[in-house]
């Protein structure tokens, strides 16, 4: 069983950017934990677990929600730093040429342009509107909707979906 | 590497590196970095807060030069020997160059996504190496090595390549990509021209009718005024005449079809045997790097787009190109003014053509995509019906597989619409051109202001409805050019690969003694990280080797060197004195019988499984080999026995039947050499003694190798070869082993307690 953590029973520090120092209530301290999303996709605020050094997790936070204010945004911090999936806003050069694509988007963290390899195992719609896309560096961008996109963007994805 | 040197000021201009140094760090690059003479670089496309910016690291013989928006100065130095250690961090979609100072500092050097990772995890590797031993020229051979891998880009324009160090087709000369298929039209040039003339025929007789029919018009009908009975003898006349114009014009259409159909069937078969061809002789790191399922399809389909594409220049262009001509040439010299008019619609034919081809495009693809997950998703389901029943899950798949054929038909349904509409949009604006036309020739023939007549305006009609074909067809050309370069380009990533070097054909020593000696043999199979290190050994003919180690630790490598699947190591591979690479290739291999660990079987009979590459085997031969490998009982049982089909991949028979049918393989060669690769590692105990009988066998007076796991099956072996990180740490007699008490003892001894632990739990049961 692995050792759930449900309220303030911890206290992380920031080490490293993406590491947690972190002391358990009882007195327990470990060095650099890494945090690590079981479900990167599906449920970026649950089960986020607590790795060590060779790899074991040594706690996994159930909800994100459930820590106090300040432990979260710190784990949010280390979150943020290690996971990078930018979130596309618009679309602005699709081009294809010789059977490979390059996308330039602009995402919440500048505009970037990608290269897709194969459409069909490169671009991932989810019923929610969500798109996962992955490029052929296996870098990932997600559009959170893609009904939100603006006309231009959504007519240049469509294909793809 | 190159330097130039320009008004006394050194420029960055061609380093090794991943990407072009950005623009904006050129130049301050040059002025800090005072001429030290830069090794490579990195250049990442994150800044180090991760948004998308450019950066760099460049490396000296002992400093690293970080550029980066979020220094102060837009750059650090760090000296190597200040430096404890440097790793690159994988995070998730993004990586971290750190670096570790001898006091204990953390310093993040460069930030990238992963593309450019892999050239980070190499630069890590030269750091570590020159803080570890000094610089030295192999470390920098090393990040080379990893860059020109993962060079998957054109030096000259930056494009994707489909794989590492193939030729850009952007930037090579089409004229020289395009001599390279021209040999396989060449010998078809006879009947290519034929097709050409009888293209030519059927062009100038489809010009006949309209011209026809003026006559009709113009002279035979108003001939009524001159008798009844001469204008019924001119129509007539006519008539026939109209007939014979057809029947030529559709039965040279039918033979011209006929031989050009069987022309290009002959171009595509000739690539697809030279692709064929090709693909056996190239060498298997070729495959280490291409999927299979890509030069599968390279033979089936990428030719077929060739094909189409060289039918269409040779034949179609040329035919449309003359259609072009003779019908303007003919309007014009009809009435060069109603000529002009009917021009008029082109520009929206043409426009109008390129629009919907760009909608229809997307639509087809999405349509494409969803047909495609049904499929997959019937190939997932149907064959594993089992699960699905034994998990209760029909009513999820069967909603499931609704769901995606409602997803289906949606997408159809809006593809229609487009497919509909186009094609009646297309022919209205022809239409359209024939009633202007009409409205101008006729407004002509009823003022009577031109010597238009009623003839010459219907058959001027018919024409200029001919000329918007042709102008469609040349519109359109661009996108199949570009689909043929890509196909293009794939087939010569085949067609010009290195084959396999045979240096010593025709050289067949008379008979093989089976002495085997490495000679200081190093290998790695991207000079990045190295496998095998160090190898010495001889092996004598008639030993029984047993090659024992953990997975990945260059057993099999060992392996794939003495069958010379792998010709780039250091040192010498040598048989009873001749290094193997002077030996005819062939020849040699069909000294060497393999035993694989999963044995590949071919859609074919028993017999010409077991009697493969041996095309005048007799039935007795090939009896014998199989009772040698124990596979000839369980044959006999067959009701085809000898005769049985096996499906694809040896489907019909258990993995331990296929193993001795592959035993059986290696007995009808008689070789001097044996080599086994886990040949029992999949079988169950009855089964592996059944193997293990066969093998005993066929090793008496044979060099052998083999490599196991089990130990127990190597108890005949009289010498023992432990395999530990690409380095042979033990080599002797079991016995010596197991006196020295190294790795090979404590193997033997994990294994015979667990062997104990199995048997005493055996013994439980039973009781």
């Amino acid at each position: 069983m692995p050792r759930y953590l449900d309220g303030p029973e911890v206290r992380f520090t920031i080490n490293d950017g993406i590491f947690l120092d972190t002391e358990f209530y009882n007195g327990e301290t470990y060095q650099a934990l890494e945090p690590h999303r079981m479900f990167p996709v599906s449920g970026k605020d649950r089960y986020i677990a607590l790795l060590d050094e060779e790899g074991h997790d040594v706690a996994i936070i159930r909800k994100m929600s459930t820590l106090p204010e300040k432990e979260r945004q710190t784990v949010q911090s280390a979150l943020d730093e290690y996971y990078m999936m930018p979130k596309i806003k618009r679309f602005i050069k699709m081009s294809d040429k010789f059977g490979i694509w390059m996308w330039t988007a602009e995402t919440d963290r500048g505009v970037f342009t990608f290269e897709i390899r194969n459409h069909l195992t490169a671009v991932k719609p989810l019923y929610d509107g969500r798109v996962l896309i992955k490029d052929a560096n296996d870098n990932r961008y997600e559009i959170p909707d893609v009904n939100q996109l603006d006309k231009r963007s959504r007519k240049m994805i469509m294909p793809c979906l | 590497m190159l330097l130039l040197v320009r008004k006394g000021r050194v420029i960055l201009m061609k380093i090794i590196t991943n990407r072009p140094i950005p623009e904006k760090f050129r130049v301050l690059a040059d002025t800090v970095m005072k001429g030290q003479t830069p090794l490579f670089a990195v250049v990442g496309d994150l800044d180090l807060s991760g948004r998308y910016n450019e950066s760099a690291l460049i490396f000296t013989r002992d400093t690293l030069f970080a550029f980066d928006d979020k220094y102060q100065e837009k750059y650090v130095e760090v000296k190597i020997n200040t430096l404890r250690e440097v790793h690159v961090k994988r995070m998730y979609g993004n990586a971290l160059f750190k670096a570790v100072t001898k006091d204990g500092k953390k310093l993040n050097l460069l930030r990238f996504t992963y593309s450019a990772a892999d050239i980070g995890d190499a630069a890590a590797l030269y750091v570590n190496g020159v803080i570890e031993s000094g610089f030295n020229n192999d470390l920098v051979e090393m990040v080379h090595a990893t860059y020109n891998k993962q060079r998957s880009f054109c030096p000259r324009c930056g494009r994707k390549l489909p794989n590492p160090e193939a030729e850009c087709i952007n930037c090579s000369s089409k004229k020289n990509l395009f001599s390279k298929f021209v040999r396989y039209i060449v010998p078809q040039k006879g009947k290519l021209f034929l097709c050409m003339i009888l293209s030519i025929i059927t062009t100038i007789m489809s010009l006949v009718p309209p011209y026809i029919t003026r006559i009709m018009v113009d002279d035979v009908i108003p001939s009524a005024a001159d008798g009844v009975e001469i204008a019924m003898q001119r129509l007539v006349s006519v008539l026939v005449t109209l007939i014979c114009v057809y029947v030529v014009q559709y039965s040279v259409s039918a033979l011209r079809g006929y031989i050009l159909r069987y022309t290009g069937d002959q171009i595509v078969i000739n690539l697809k045997k030279d692709i064929y061809a090709k693909a056996q002789y190239l060498p298997l790191s070729f495959y280490d790097k291409t999927s299979t399922g890509s030069v599968i399809n390279r033979v089936n389909s990428d030719t077929g787009t060739i094909q189409n594409f060289v039918l269409r220049i040779s034949q179609e262009a040329v035919v449309k190109f003359f259609l072009l001509i003779g019908l303007a040439v003919i309007m014009f010299s009809m009435d060069w003014k109603l000529t002009l008019f009917s021009f008029l619609p082109i520009p929206l034919v043409v426009l109008t053509g390129k629009f919907f081809g760009k909608r229809i495009a997307p639509k087809y693809r999405r349509l494409w995509r969803k047909s495609s997950a049904i499929s997959t998703l019937l190939a997932d389901t149907i064959p594993g019906v089992r699960v699905v029943k034994a998990f209760t899950n029909e009513k999820e798949t069967t909603d499931k597989f609704s769901r995606y054929c409602d997803d289906w038909m949606k997408e159809d349904r809006k593809a229609a619409v487009t497919a509909n509409i186009f094609p009646n949009i297309m022919t209205f604006l022809v239409t359209c051109g024939s009633v202007i036309i009409y409205a101008v020739g006729g407004s002509q023939i009823i003022t009577g202001s031109g010597d238009l007549t009623l003839g010459m305006l219907v058959s001027f009609v018919s024409y200029a409805s001919m000329f918007y074909d042709p102008v469609n067809f040349f519109a359109n050309l661009s996108d199949s050019y570009q689909n043929t370069l890509a196909s293009a380009e794939k087939i010569l990533d085949i067609l010009d690969a290195e084959p396999e070097h045979d240096f010593g054909k025709g050289n067949m020593p008379d008979k093989l003694q089976g002495r085997i000696e490495f000679k200081n043999v190093n290998f790695s199979f991207d000079r990045s990280k190295k496998v095998l290190s160090n190898i010495n050994l001889v092996i004598e003919p008639g030993d029984i080797v047993g090659i024992v180690g953990t997975t990945g630790s260059g057993k099999s490598t060992l392996i794939n060197l003495i069958m010379r699947y792998y010709d780039s190591y250091e040192g010498d591979i040598l048989i009873d004195g001749i290094n193997i690479k002077d030996i005819d290739m062939g020849y040699y291999r069909s000294q060497i019988g393999f035993v694989q660990q999963d044995p590949q079987m071919f859609r074919d009979t028993v017999f010409n499984n077991i009697a493969y590459g041996n095309a005048n085997a007799h039935a007795e031969q090939v009896m014998y080999a199989a009772e040698v490998a124990n596979a000839h009982t369980f044959i006999t049982k067959l009701p085809d026995a000898y005769d049985t089909m096996l499906g694809e991949r040896g489907v019909g028979l258990s993995g331990g039947e296929r193993q001795r049918v592959s035993i059986a393989r290696a007995v009808m060669k008689n070789p001097n050499i044996l080599i086994f690769d886990e040949a029992t590692a999949a079988v169950d105990s009855e089964t592996e003694h059944l193997i293990q009988a066969a093998i005993e066998r066929l090793i008496r007076g044979r060099t052998t190798l083999m490599i196991a796991h089990r130990l127990s099956t190597l108890r005949k072996a009289n010498k023992i070869i432990v395999v530990d990180k690409g380095e042979i740490i033990e080599f002797g007699s079991p016995e010596e082993l197991l006196a020295k008490k190294g790795k090979y003892y404590k193997l033997v001894q994990i294994q015979s307690m667990s062997d104990k632990l199995i048997s005493q739990k055996q013994a439980e049961n039973f009781e």
